[in-house]
């Protein structure tokens, strides 16, 4: 016979236990407080825990009734715990959506990416047009063979046409020998060295550092060039034409206007230089008054911005093509001056001195 | 090259203004760089009359000077000796006119004198180089005073800047300029004969001595005044060298007198960039400038032995040229000697000896044809790049020797009052011989794009002076003209089809490219995807010049074995860097200077190194240079270290091969700081460095505090990267990892590194990873010792892990780590 003491102990503590619990809810203000109040009644050492552990004392007919009480206790604390924590949730989360906002002009917390130097976005973006077309990129040494800078290319020995191209020697080679090493002056050296190496169909553009020994406020003796070449059967000026004006108008805007005029460059007839509508006044809009001012196409709207031509038939003898077989187009372009343009870059000089302050602001 | 609009128009009248002829032969190949219009910024400067002059009262040099202006009589003060007297006419720039200078007239007082207007000299109104006097109007000019100087000195005139390419030597002169105009305006260009000279003699003995001859009268269009043959030694030419000379004529003009030229031809010359001398030299510059052929004057009585012989120089040979310098001559120089020496430097320049003087009477006008190259090697050789020399180096005409001369000789003996011999010496050495070109009209029209029938190919060869000398259906053979050296082949042709016609007017297509099967070597797109990873990765990218100078290399402590120029613009720059260094640390201690506190610098580009080869091994480097500060978030700075350049390279890496590189000690650099720096491995294979620039290396360079430097051996990654080829996907676990922390007290000899690896090794394949989490040194740390916390992720691929395993692999690492590394485990 149990007592009936246990029996009246038990029912009570339910029933304070409730209250209190209720009242402890009531007062919880936030998350860890309510927590707190949680643990002091189902905790491991809470009230509820412990007088669980008086059921084994309980006469056994009550037993099963006040075990189910229990558990139902415990079960609506439960739901009151979940529903307090709930609200004490909604509320916090309203007081933020409705409160102050954050200061968003503080920094941004990450590592910013650097640049590329502005020679290497617009070299990318030449590249991207050319290899859409379908061109392979190549490139070659620096450092190079008198012959393939000029006698392959088809200058003539002892001819201004070198006049343009003042040329920095390799120590020991200061004459027009074939095997005199030098500074390329141009990247046509790759033409050289590709058609050398394969047999046409060939469609490849090279970009890459050249050195002229010209150092003034608008020459550096060390600058960027980029050269193309097509060479297959039956390749056309007016494929030349269609190319150059693709891509100049994919460079810079579809709008412009290209104009091609007669020219002279020893690798290429017929050779031409290739103009386009000035960037700087918009000159393909028409607006006369603005072009008329412009100090960068001195009022006539255009700008040089390329050299081009035909494969000459020397070349293709040079590297052991048939000329009769094989015709192709060149074409040669300044990285330099195109950026200086595209990125209104007032000097040269800019490019190669990598002042920080120059090199963030692309 | 500087050209007259004017000059053209008399040549080759075309209905055009000045804008569409410059812009016609733009299009064709004569670039027309700049325009400048003469005679339009003088207005105020009118024709005035000289009414009186009186000494100035206080000034000795000074004139006052009446002067009419067709409207009022002025009173001015002038400076210049020779104020003509009253009646006479001189220019006189009104109050108010603007000087081409930009100076305006104002009244204002002289010496006290009120001076109101002024009168100008040539070279205040830039009309000529004339300064030490003013200028006084011709007797033979009739402008009335008070008309403009433009209209009354008939300046008007548009000068066109061309820039010509090296292969239109014909188009070094006026005449060849307006043949081209002819033939792109369709209206043809006619050849006009020289104004002949008034008078003229028999050249009698000294023209006849068995010297081949030509005729000049066919080439004047007036009669003449035929004088008696004055006396004059007999001349004999001979050329040595018929390579070098194939042709060399002679004019003879007898009974100048040496004078200032008339005002229009100081004023063309003026305009066209010409210094006017005397009126024999004057002539030689406009002949040159009309027929782009230079030709020269030689004082006969200085021609010792009355003969000319054209031949190569002896080595040393030495002759002082016009210029007042002595040359020497090497044996590949051609020389124009009479009987005793030298005379002058063939197509280059004349000698001082048997230059023209005020007392000079009789002139021989040498025209010749000269072996381009021979004269380029001369010029270049001596540094001498002469108006002469340009022309010949190009290739001027060997057939218009003789109506080069008949122009010549006509022009000197009109402006020095002498007479002119009928006949020039006209002797030919090589014969010009045609050049025969085979033309298809197809293969025009094949390689343009674009149809070229036979008949517009006819005409327009026709009209640039080629002879036709055969044609059918298929094919024509054309003769090139003398004046077009650059009209040796087939494409020749072509090309003055296309340009005659207009690159306009060929259209425009899109050509069918082949793309290549192999595409483009994925070298240079590895280097591309580094470029992009190391941008990804914070760095900003520099671009240095190829070479350095010796000492930058010397200061960098990198290899001074460098490829040495010979020609370098500065010694600043007289190799080819042997390292990126040099560079990246010239822009950081630039930075630095301009006060930026964080530079994050890359430069990807070549480094040259002397080899057995005839070129020298050119060696792609990436390499990274770190200085200053790191900016953490808001206020958190610190100095760049180590970590932060095996950090950057660990980001740079990792993005292009999806695994880390490590550190390892080895042997860097020696201007690396020795205890702080270190190898780079990739898959165990080093592939560069990094670390913080040695201190003392740093001084030299003038960096500011630690900065890091690193590099990466581009082609070493590259092979690495085509060996590990793409990555593999692995399976996802299955099974749940279990993480356990491990820390333990060590000394410092033990790298955190090898302690990992241990633990990881001795883990019998299950711990996953191995991470430090907390390093510590401090007060309950003794000296030497550190702290150091990991975190070993354990994962078993065939099942879950018990904690019972766990456990006793976690005990088993940390004995490990206790017996090897001497550690106290925490
Ligand atoms: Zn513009």
């Amino acid at each position: 016979m149990a007592e009936p003491d246990a029996v009246q102990t038990f029912e009570d503590g339910l029933a304070e236990i409730r209250g209190a619990y209720a009242d402890g809810l009531r007062a919880a203000g936030d998350e860890p407080e309510l927590r707190l109040i949680n643990a002091r009644y189902v905790g491991p050492q809470g009230d509820l825990t412990k007088l669980l552990k008086l059921m084994p004392k309980l006469p056994g007919d009550r037993r099963r009734e006040l075990g189910q009480a229990a558990n139902a206790l415990k079960q609506e604390i439960q739901t009151a715990f979940d529903d307090a924590l709930e609200g004490i949730h909604r509320g916090a989360r309203e007081a933020e959506l409705t409160g102050p906002a954050l200061d968003v002009t503080l920094p941004g917390r990450w590592q910013l990416p650097g640049r590329l130097h502005p020679i290497t976005r617009v070299r990318n973006e030449v590249l991207d047009i050319f290899v859409s077309l379908g061109f392979d990129i190549a490139d070659g040494p620096e450092v190079e063979l008198y012959e393939n800078c000029f006698d392959k290319l088809g200058f003539p020995p002892d001819h201004p046409a070198t006049d343009e191209h003042d040329t920095f020697f390799i120590q020991g080679n200061r004459s027009s020998d074939a095997e005199s090493v030098l500074l390329r002056t141009q990247t046509s050296t790759i033409q050289i060295r590709e058609m050398m190496k394969r047999e046409p169909p060939l469609a490849i553009v090279s970009p890459g550092a050249v050195y002229r020994r010209d150092d003034d406020a608008t020459h550096s003796p060390m600058f960027f060039q980029l050269e193309g070449f097509l060479v297959d059967e039956d390749v056309t000026f007016a494929e030349l034409k269609g190319v150059l004006t693709l891509f100049l108008r994919r460079l810079f805007d579809e709008h412009i206007a290209v104009r091609f005029r007669a020219s002279y460059f020893p690798f290429v007839e017929p050779g031409g230089e290739v103009d386009m509508s000035c960037v700087f006044c918009r000159a393909w809009e028409g607006d006369r008054a603005r072009t008329a001012k412009c100090r960068v196409c001195k009022g006539t709207g255009w700008m040089e911005i390329l050299g081009c031509g035909m494969i000459h038939p020397v070349v293709f003898e040079n590297v052991g093509y048939d000329p009769e077989k094989y015709t192709g187009f060149a074409f040669g372009m300044g990285l330099d001056r195109i950026a200086m343009l595209k990125y209104g870059i007032p000097n040269i000089k800019l490019l190669y001195e990598n002042d920080v302050r120059f090199l963030s602001q692309f | 090259m500087l050209v007259s609009f004017r000059w053209l128009q008399e040549l080759c009248p075309v209905d055009a203004d000045v804008a569409e002829v410059a812009h016609r032969i733009s299009l064709a190949g004569l670039e027309v760089e700049a325009m400048d219009e003469k005679g339009n910024n003088l207005s105020g400067v009118v024709i005035a009359e000289v009414r009186a002059k009186s000494p100035h009262p206080k000034k000795d040099k000074l004139t006052l000077v009446t002067v009419f202006d067709g409207e009022d009589e002025h009173a001015v003060v002038c400076g210049a000796p020779n104020v003509p007297e009253p009646g006479g006419r001189i220019l006189f720039a009104r109050s108010g006119a603007v000087l081409p200078n930009g100076m305006e007239i104002a009244p204002r007082k002289v010496g006290g004198v009120e001076s109101n207007g002024m009168i100008c000299s040539e070279a205040e109104l830039e009309i000529g180089a004339g300064a030490e006097g003013i200028f006084v109007v011709d007797s033979e000019n009739a402008a009335l005073p008070g008309v403009g100087v433009a209209d009354a000195l008939d300046l008007h005139d548009v000068i066109l800047d061309i820039g010509l390419t090296p292969n239109r030597p014909d188009c070094l002169g006026h005449v060849g300029i307006a043949r081209e105009i002819g033939v792109l305006f369709g209206v043809g260009y006619k050849a006009r004969k020289a104004a002949g000279p008034h008078r003229t003699f028999a050249a009698g003995g000294s023209f006849d001595s068995g010297e081949p001859t030509t005729k000049l009268t066919p080439l004047w269009d007036t009669g003449s005044e035929m004088l008696d043959t004055p006396e004059l030694p007999a001349i004999s030419i001979e050329i040595a060298d018929g390579d070098r000379c194939p042709r060399y004529g002679a004019a003879l003009v007898s009974g100048v007198k040496v004078a200032p030229s008339p005002f229009w031809l100081r004023y063309r010359l003026h305009n066209l960039g010409i210094r006017a001398l005397s009126n024999v030299v004057d002539a030689t510059n406009l002949i040159l400038l009309e027929w782009g052929h230079p030709i020269h004057g030689f004082d006969l009585a200085r021609l010792g032995g009355s003969k000319v012989v054209v031949r190569l120089a002896s080595d040393g040979e030495k002759m002082a040229t016009l210029d007042g310098v002595e040359r020497t001559f090497t044996t590949d120089d051609l020389l124009i000697c009479d009987g005793e020496g030298p005379v002058a430097v063939a197509g280059v320049m004349g000698g001082l000896d048997t230059e023209i003087r005020d007392e000079t009477k009789d002139v021989l006008i040498e025209c010749a044809y000269f072996d381009p190259r021979s004269i380029r090697r001369t010029s270049r050789r001596l540094g001498l790049h002469t108006d002469s020399s340009h022309r010949f180096e190009r290739g001027v005409d060997p057939e218009a020797v003789p109506r080069v001369l008949a122009s010549a000789a006509s022009l000197i003996a009109e402006l020095g009052g002498g007479a002119a011999a009928t006949t020039a010496i006209d002797r030919v050495a090589t014969a010009y011989e045609a050049k025969s070109i085979r033309f298809r009209p197809d293969r025009a029209s094949q390689l343009l794009g674009t149809p070229v029938s036979k008949d517009e190919s006819l005409r327009i060869l026709e009209s640039l002076g080629c002879r036709i000398v055969e044609h059918n259906d298929h094919a024509l053979t054309a003769e090139a003209p003398s004046w077009r050296p650059d009209l040796a082949r087939e494409v020749d042709l072509i090309e003055e089809v296309a340009r005659v016609r207009g690159y306009e007017a060929i259209p425009t297509a899109v050509p069918r490219v082949h793309p290549s099967e192999a595409g483009t070597a994925s070298l240079l797109k590895f280097v591309d995807s580094l470029r992009d990873s190391a941008v990804a990765s914070g760095l900003y990218e520099a671009i240095n010049y190829g070479f350095l100078s010796v000492d930058d290399l010397r200061k960098a402590r990198v290899s001074t074995d460098a490829v040495p120029l010979a020609n370098p613009l500065s010694e600043e720059r007289s190799v080819m860097r042997t390292s990126l260094l040099p560079g990246l640390a010239a822009a950081a201690t630039r930075a630095q200077r301009h006060g930026a506190t964080e530079v994050r610098l890359f430069e990807l580009a070549r480094t040259f190194h002397p080899s057995d080869e005839v070129l020298p091994r050119e060696d792609t480097v990436l390499a990274i240079t770190l200085a200053g500060q790191r900016s953490g978030w808001i206020g958190g700075e610190e100095s760049f270290d180590l970590y932060d350049g095996k950090g950057v390279i660990e980001a740079l890496v990792d993005r292009v091969f999806g695994q880390t590189p490590a550190l390892a000690s080895g042997e860097v650099p020696g201007f690396l700081h020795p205890k702080r720096s270190a190898l780079v491995t990739l898959a165990s294979r080093p592939i560069g460095f990094v670390g913080e620039v040695h201190p003392g290396v740093g001084d030299d360079l003038g960096l500011i505090g630690r900065v890091i430097y690193a590099e990466l051996d581009v082609p070493a990654l590259h092979a690495l990267s085509e060996e590990l080829g793409p990555k593999q996907a692995r399976g996802l676990p299955k099974f749940p990892a279990v993480a356990r922390d491990i820390a333990m007290l060590v000394r410092d000899q033990f790298s955190a590194g090898e302690i990992a690896d241990a633990l990881r090794e001795a883990s019998k394949g299950l711990a996953e990873s191995v991470k430090l989490f907390d390093l510590y040194r401090g007060d309950q740390i003794p000296d030497g010792h550190r702290s150091l916390a990991f975190r070993v992720t354990y994962r078993d691929a065939e099942g879950t892990l018990t904690d019972k395993r766990v456990d006793k692999v976690h005990a088993s690492i940390a004995r490990l780590a206790s017996d090897r590394f001497e550690a106290t485990i925490r």
